[in-house]
This record gives C-alpha cells, sequence and structure tokens, in this order.
C-alpha cells in the first residue's frame, strides 16, 4: 500500500522535474509517450534516494520531525469554566456563536434513581439563557435543587489520531496529518463536501457555512510551533488539560501517561487517537 | 496502421498531454511535498500570530499586579492551579482582520494599539469557577452565591488580584498601645460607654473586646471629622494619637462574651442576608478579622442607627454602604435585633 503511494508520488514529481522535457513531447506526441514510460520504468531508484531526507518546512526555530505532540485530559480536575472554549474561539476566530466548537466541554450529571447520565454542554439552550450570550459560555447551575449522585465534566477536542479517517476522505487533500502529528485544513483547497465531518467518529469537525468550509481543532499548531502552549492550556485554571511532546520524557504529557492509568475515547474506531483522557465514565463516548 | 486507430491513437495521445499540461499549471507547486497535499499550507497555518501572551508578558509593566497575584491564591503552580491574567482580561494580542480562515502573521498588541478589558460583573467572572455547581470537583472552593454575597460584587471585599486578602479589612498597627496606660485616660468615657465599657443602654455604643484596629480606626476618623458625631468629634479632638492606641488597647482588652441567640432570630437574620455580614463580622457578630468591627453587644437602636447613617452616605464605607442601601426597614429591624441578640454576658 506504501509502496504504491510512493510510486504514485515519484511519478508525478519526475513528470514535473523534467517540464521542459514534457513540454517538448507536445510537439511530438507519440515521442513524449514514450518518454513517460521510460520515466515511470526508473521509478523505483528515485523513491529511494527521496527517502533519505524527507523535506522539512522552513519554520523558523521548529523542526517538524523532531516532535511527537500528544494531549491528556484530567477529567476529575476539570471545574467546567469553560474557559478554553472561549479562548480558543478567540484565538482561532471561530465564529462566535453556540454552533461551532473547536473545543467544547460535556457535563454529565447522573440523579439519584436514574439509571443514565443527563449530558449537557456550554451549546445547550439552558447554559445559553445562563450566559447570556451566544458568545459567552457557563454551565447553569440547573442541579441545584436535585439529589445528584455524581457528576462530572469532560473536556473535548480533535484527538489528531494516529490513523484519522477524516483524512482518509477527503477527495481533494485539503486535509493531512503534519510528521509531527497533527491533522490540519488547508482552508484554500477545502471544497467543503463535508465528508471529514461526517466521517469523524468524535464530532470533532464542524462546515462552516459562511466560509464553505469545514473547520478543527489544530492543537493551535501556530502556537504550539512556537513553543507556545495551546490556548486551551495555557488558559485552564486548575490543570485539566495537559500538553507536550512524547519524545521529550520531561513533558508534562509524558509525566500524565507515565504516571496515570489512561483511555482513549471509541478506541475501537481504529482510528489510534491521542487525547488520553484520566477519570471518565464508560457513559463517556 | 489504420487511419481511423492512427486517430484514435493521436487522440489519446493529445489528451493524455494535456492532462499532465494542466497538471503541471493547476497543481501547486508545493504539493506533494511533504505528502498528498500543498506543502506551503503548513507554513500558511503555522504563520498565524498568536494572541494569548502569558503571564510573563504583562510582568515587564505591570510588576506591581504580577507580584500580587502571583503570592496570592490564585497563583498555584505547585498543584497546577493558576489563574492567568489573561484569564480575566482576555488576551492581549490580537491578528490582523483578514478575510476569514486567511492565515496572518500580524497583528495589534497590547498596549500599543490594543486595550484590555477590565471586568465589572465580577460575580459573572467569579461564579464562572466558584459557583457551587454540579459536576465542579470538592477541591475546588465553592460558595453559594446567595449566601455568600447576595447582589454583591465579589471585589467588594475580595482584591481580585489576591482573592484570598480582603479589601477593607485593615492591617494590624505598627505600634500597639499600651492597655494600662489606656486605663487611666478613660474616666470620662464610662458616662456614656458604661463601666467596663459595656453599654447597657447608654448613648455611646459598647466598645468592650472590641478589634483594636477598628478602634484606632474610628477615632482616628472622629478626630480627622471623617466620621462625624457631635458628641464624640470634640472628645476625639483632644486625644493625640498615643492617647487613642492606648485607650483602643483598653478597650478590647475587656471581655464582652456573646450570648446565643435563638434559632427563630438567627433564621429571620438569614432571609434579612445576614449570611453575607457573617463574611466580615464573623460568626456570632465577633470579627476574626481585626480591621472589621465586632457587632456584639451593641443595642439594636445603635446598630439601626448606623445601617441607616451607611445607607444615607453620612458615615462612608465602601462596603457598608453598597450593603446597606440595599437593604429595606424591615430587613434592618431583623438584623439590628439579631445582633443586638449577642448581648455581652
Ligand atoms: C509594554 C507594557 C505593557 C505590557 C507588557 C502590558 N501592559 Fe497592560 N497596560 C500598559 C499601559 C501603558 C496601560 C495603560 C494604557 C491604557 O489604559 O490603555 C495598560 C493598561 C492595562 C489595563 C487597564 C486597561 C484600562 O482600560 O485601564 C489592564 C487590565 C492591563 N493593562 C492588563 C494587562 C495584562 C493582563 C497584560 C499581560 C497579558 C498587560 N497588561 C501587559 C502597559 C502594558
Ligand atoms: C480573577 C480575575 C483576575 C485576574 C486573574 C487578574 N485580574 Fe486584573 N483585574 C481584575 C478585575 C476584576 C479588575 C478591576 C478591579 C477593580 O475594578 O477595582 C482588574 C483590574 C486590573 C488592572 C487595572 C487596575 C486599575 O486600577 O486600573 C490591571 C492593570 C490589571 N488588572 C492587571 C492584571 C494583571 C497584570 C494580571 C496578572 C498578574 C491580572 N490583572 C490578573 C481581575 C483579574
Ligand atoms: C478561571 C477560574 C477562576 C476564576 C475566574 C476565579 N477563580 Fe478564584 N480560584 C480559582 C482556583 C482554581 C482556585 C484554587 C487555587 C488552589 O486551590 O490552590 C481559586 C482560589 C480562590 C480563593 C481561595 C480559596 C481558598 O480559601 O483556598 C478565593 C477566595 C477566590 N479564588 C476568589 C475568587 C474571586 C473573588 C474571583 C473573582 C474576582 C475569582 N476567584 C475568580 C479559579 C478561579
Ligand atoms: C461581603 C464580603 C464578601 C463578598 C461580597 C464575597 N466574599 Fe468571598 N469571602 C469573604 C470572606 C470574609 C471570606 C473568608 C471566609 C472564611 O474564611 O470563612 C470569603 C471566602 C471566599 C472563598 C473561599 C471559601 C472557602 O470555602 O474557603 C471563595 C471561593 C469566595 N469567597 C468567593 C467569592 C465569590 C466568587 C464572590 C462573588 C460572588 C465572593 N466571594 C463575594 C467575603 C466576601
Ligand atoms: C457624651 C457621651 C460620650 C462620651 C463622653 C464618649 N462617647 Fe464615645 N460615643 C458616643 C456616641 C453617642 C457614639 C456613637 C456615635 C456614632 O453613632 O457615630 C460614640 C462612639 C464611640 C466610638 C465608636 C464605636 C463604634 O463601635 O463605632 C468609640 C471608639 C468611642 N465612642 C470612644 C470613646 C472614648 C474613648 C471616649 C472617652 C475618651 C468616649 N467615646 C466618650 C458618646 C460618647
Ligand atoms: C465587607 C465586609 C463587611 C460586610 C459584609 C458587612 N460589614 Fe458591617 N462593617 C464593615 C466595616 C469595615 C465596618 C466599619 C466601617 C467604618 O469604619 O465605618 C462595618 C461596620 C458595621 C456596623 C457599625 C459597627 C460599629 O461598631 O459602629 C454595623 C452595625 C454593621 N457593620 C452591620 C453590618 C451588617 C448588618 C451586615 C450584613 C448585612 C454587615 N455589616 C456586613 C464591614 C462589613
Amino acid at each position: 500500500m506504501d509502496e504504491l503511494k510512493m510510486n504514485e508520488k515519484e511519478q508525478i514529481e519526475t513528470c514535473q522535474s523534467s517540464r521542459r522535457a514534457v513540454l517538448g513531447y507536445l510537439g511530438s506526441a507519440i515521442a513524449g509517450s514514450v518518454a513517460m514510460i521510460a520515466t515511470g520504468a526508473m521509478l523505483p531508484k528515485a523513491a529511494h534516494a527521496a527517502e533519505a531526507a524527507p523535506p522539512v518546512p522552513a519554520l523558523p526555530g521548529y523542526d517538524w520531525s523532531k516532535h511527537r505532540w500528544a494531549f491528556g485530559v484530567d477529567a476529575t480536575k476539570c471545574i467546567g469554566c469553560l474557559r478554553c472554549v472561549e479562548a480558543c474561539k478567540a484565538e482561532n476566530e471561530v465564529a462566535g456563536d453556540a454552533h461551532h466548537f473547536r473545543t467544547w466541554v460535556e457535563r454529565y450529571v447522573t440523579l439519584e434513581g436514574e439509571e443514565h447520565a443527563r449530558i449537557d454542554s456550554q451549546a445547550d439552550p439552558v447554559n445559553i439563557a445562563a450566559s447570556g450570550s451566544e458568545k459567552e459560555y457557563r454551565f447553569a447551575n440547573r442541579y441545584a435543587g436535585e439529589k445528584v449522585e455524581k457528576a462530572f465534566f469532560v473536556p473535548k477536542l480533535c484527538n489528531q489520531c494516529t490513523h484519522p479517517a477524516c483524512v482518509q476522505v477527503c477527495p481533494v487533500g485539503a486535509t493531512f496529518k503534519t510528521a509531527d502529528g497533527i491533522v490540519v485544513i488547508d482552508h484554500t483547497y477545502c471544497i467543503g463536501c463535508e465528508y471529514c465531518v461526517q466521517a469523524c467518529p468524535y464530532g470533532a469537525r464542524f462546515f462552516n457555512e459562511e466560509q464553505g468550509v469545514s473547520d478543527k481543532c489544530t492543537w493551535c499548531y501556530h502556537r504550539i510551533t512556537k513553543g507556545l502552549q495551546p490556548a486551551c492550556v495555557e488558559v485552564c485554571p486548575v490543570g485539566a488539560r495537559v500538553f507536550g511532546d512524547r519524545n521529550d520524557k520531561q513533558s508534562p504529557i509524558s509525566q500524565f501517561l507515565a504516571n496515570n492509568r489512561v483511555q482513549v475515547l471509541k478506541p475501537e474506531s481504529g482510528n489510534a487517537p491521542n487525547v488520553f483522557y484520566v477519570g471518565i465514565d464508560k457513559e463517556v463516548i | 496502421m489504420p487511419k481511423h486507430a492512427v486517430r484514435l491513437v493521436l487522440l489519446l495521445v493529445i489528451f493524455g498531454a494535456l492532462a499532465v499540461a494542466a497538471r503541471y499549471f493547476l497543481v501547486d507547486k508545493s504539493y506533494y511535498k511533504y505528502g498528498y497535499y500543498r506543502g506551503d499550507a503548513v507554513m500558511e497555518i503555522a504563520q498565524d500570530k498568536p494572541r494569548y501572551q502569558g503571564t510573563a508578558y504583562c510582568e515587564s509593566c505591570h510588576s506591581d499586579k504580577v507580584s500580587e497575584w502571583s503570592k496570592s491564591v490564585h497563583n498555584n503552580p505547585d498543584a497546577g492551579k493558576v489563574v492567568k491574567c489573561e484569564v480575566c482580561h482576555g488576551p492581549a494580542g490580537s491578528r490582523d482582520p483578514q478575510q476569514h480562515y486567511m492565515h496572518a502573521a500580524t497583528g495589534r498588541v497590547h498596549p500599543d494599539d490594543l486595550k484590555m478589558a477590565i471586568p465589572t460583573d465580577t460575580q459573572a467572572l467569579c461564579k464562572l469557577c466558584h459557583e457551587q455547581t454540579a459536576g465542579r470537583p470538592s477541591q475546588q472552593r465553592q460558595i453559594v452565591v446567595k449566601d455568600h454575597a447576595g447582589a454583591l460584587q465579589c471585589t467588594l471585599c475580595h482584591n481580585p488580584h489576591s482573592p484570598g486578602t480582603f479589601v477593607g479589612s485593615l492591617a494590624a498597627p505598627e505600634h500597639r498601645g499600651d492597655a494600662e496606660a489606656g486605663k487611666g485616660k478613660i474616666a470620662t468615657c464610662l458616662d456614656c460607654h458604661g463601666a467596663n465599657g459595656i453599654s447597657a443602654g447608654l448613648p455611646g455604643p459598647t466598645l468592650a473586646g472590641q478589634n483594636q484596629t477598628y478602634l484606632i480606626a474610628t477615632l482616628t476618623e472622629y478626630k480627622t471629622g471623617k466620621r462625624n458625631d457631635p458628641m464624640m468629634a470634640p472628645i476625639a479632638a483632644a486625644m493625640s494619637d498615643a492617647d487613642i492606641k492606648d485607650i483602643a488597647a483598653y478597650f478590647s482588652s475587656l471581655k464582652c462574651k456573646s450570648a446565643a441567640n435563638t434559632a427563630e432570630q438567627t433564621a429571620a437574620a438569614h432571609e434579612a442576608g445576614a449570611s453575607v455580614c457573617v463574611n466580615c463580622h464573623g460568626a456570632n457578630g465577633s470579627s476574626a478579622d481585626r480591621g472589621w468591627p465586632n457587632l456584639v453587644g451593641q443595642s439594636k437602636d445603635y446598630i439601626v442607627g448606623t445601617l441607616k447613617a451607611y445607607a444615607g452616605g453620612q458615615r462612608p464605607n465602601t462596603a457598608m454602604n453598597a450593603l446597606a442601601k440595599g437593604m429595606n426597614d424591615a430587613d434592618v429591624e431583623k438584623l439590628a435585633a439579631y445582633y443586638a441578640g449577642y448581648s455581652c454576658k
């Protein structure tokens, strides 16, 4: 499978590099096609040469081949203040309404005598009414009079999966996984078909109707490539969100993974998510 | 070869060549550079200017606020609990306006051309993290807002940059007075304030067991005229600063142990908002804070009179003025009866 992809890629690269040749072939078509078959035959050799030194984007002070980012969420610490949600919206210019979120927080409340948890998020109408605006978020104190058996908050965001289903289904190569493990969207190439929104098992992607493109959490790629923390981690007042480089054994995330029994959401989906959770129930999916 | 076959081959070749040419011109040059995507997109996404600048950024200019904050309950990095400046004030940077999703490496930044927000509704702000709410883990300090603050702004009592210290509470005096020396200076006071400093129906309020810092502060206010009373003004005017300290030390050393209130009184007072008073004046009217006066031992009339003076602004104090303005006559009655119930034993 991988080899096949590589061949295809090389084929195109070779075509590009022999631009003048290709133009020349236009004049004598048959000679051209013969030449193309010839270049095709030379492929395997070229492929090996390219593998030796994969190119790296020239980001100042940052080499993406040296990092392996991962994210941890300690749900036992989350206080549901939603500062992460507001910070994310501001940092990433996500539409200021209650329908588009790159990251969000869910609340699971089991009342005494009830079998299943009641689930709401900041986008719930009751919570929007409590905040007084679609641009601000807060959890309404809606269970104040009830007998609560168990309740907790769960922050959610893109899992930056190792095998992202969303990338597989993109028909135009507008979404891809970077070498350091982040799935991003090239909005100039996105045609807004929303296959990726459908494909994501976690509902982490949404469609921006105004721009006609899909959008998603990037773990603040513009921040982490400058040595900063994602905005949601930066503002979390209780350390419920943990971020770092798994290649660095001293990083917060490596410590988090070493010191906690962690789990991921929907492991059976086969996407191999990279957000690791502590302190969630089986009801959290 | 038959003619039609040649034509077909020729056509196929031409289409093929056109496709190759079209692909060359239409596909971005950086496509396939790192994989099956436009390689330049990585740079474009990564170049965005970050908005949140971090607390270290504020330090260079607002060192006073940062040092106050860094020693406070909101900066506890050992426990991983840090409420950063930009959580309350919003991001200190911005990105130049672009058509949506076009990335930009430039933008305005505070203080040059970006003003920071100053939160005005601090109830709304602090409640985000401190309101008692289902789901909030118990290690997070939470309050029932109605009982703790009523309709008051949290910053009326809490310093937002160091919420564990209280606005309006006075620091302990540097030089404490001498109670023995004070004993010799108070003979004239007892006519109005009662033997042992316990008022028992006299015009002057109970002074026995009152907080020393409060006594010094309020006598100084009589002296400077900030607190005005025709009886006390001339008396305080004649006192030196040393007299004030000695007298304060003496009265605060006298005993006034509070007697318990009845359950009905407590319930009525709670309804009238006494759960807020408790924050500053203590559980039984005995303030734990040296700067806030005890209410224990005061008569109902005195408490009603003072609360009206606070409501009318004749006696200036930020916290008490705000509180008293929000009370109706019935509340004042209930609260006064409640605190007067804690008479000195
Ligand atoms: C380079 C110096 C500088 C830095 C860095 C800086 N400030 Fe300021 N700040 C100022 C100045 C000067 C003013 C007063 C000018 C004004 O009112 O706009 C100010 C005003 C403010 C105000 C009051 C605004 C108002 O309307 O009165 C707040 C709040 C504030 N800064 C917060 C912050 C925070 C939070 C940070 C860190 C993220 C920060 N500042 C970083 C210089 C700075
Ligand atoms: C818990 C929320 C909170 C945090 C955290 C916080 N502030 Fe404030 N800040 C406030 C509030 C509320 C006010 C308005 C105070 C008032 O009205 O008296 C304020 C006012 C200010 C002002 C204007 C003060 C004035 O007198 O005009 C500055 C400057 C400021 N903050 C800087 C900072 C800096 C720097 C930090 C980080 C060390 C910080 N703040 C952290 C809530 C906060
Ligand atoms: C973004 C969340 C957040 C906001 C907003 C916030 N706090 Fe806090 N506050 C915390 C956290 C977290 C702690 C706990 C620190 C710890 O346990 O070490 C704390 C601690 C405190 C404490 C100390 C409690 C104790 O005795 O240990 C007080 C008092 C307090 N905050 C008051 C306020 C006030 C007043 C405001 C509004 C001006 C405010 N907080 C706004 C998160 C917040
Ligand atoms: C009338 C004055 C006053 C007001 C208004 C006020 N507080 Fe307090 N608060 C206090 C005092 C005094 C304490 C310390 C109580 C104690 O130690 O028992 C305190 C303690 C706290 C604590 C720590 C509680 C604990 O269990 O340790 C928190 C959290 C807190 N306040 C948050 C708030 C918030 C949020 C608001 C605004 C909705 C607010 N306060 C308004 C006076 C006030
Ligand atoms: C003529 C009667 C009179 C005499 C004599 C008098 N006081 Fe007073 N004192 C009052 C009255 C009346 C008030 C209440 C005034 C008010 O409401 O502001 C008062 C209030 C005070 C208070 C404020 C108490 C509080 O709880 O706020 C202090 C302290 C005080 N007196 C100290 C003294 C001292 C010390 C002397 C003696 C040197 C003295 N007074 C002599 C009538 C008197
Ligand atoms: C923010 C803290 C705070 C709260 C809450 C508070 N007080 Fe006070 N109170 C004070 C301070 C400070 C003074 C002294 C002010 C002065 O010097 O004039 C005071 C003074 C008083 C006095 C006059 C005491 C005297 O000896 O003269 C009375 C009566 C009183 N308060 C009643 C109340 C009642 C009733 C409530 C509840 C509704 C209340 N206070 C809530 C801080 C508070």
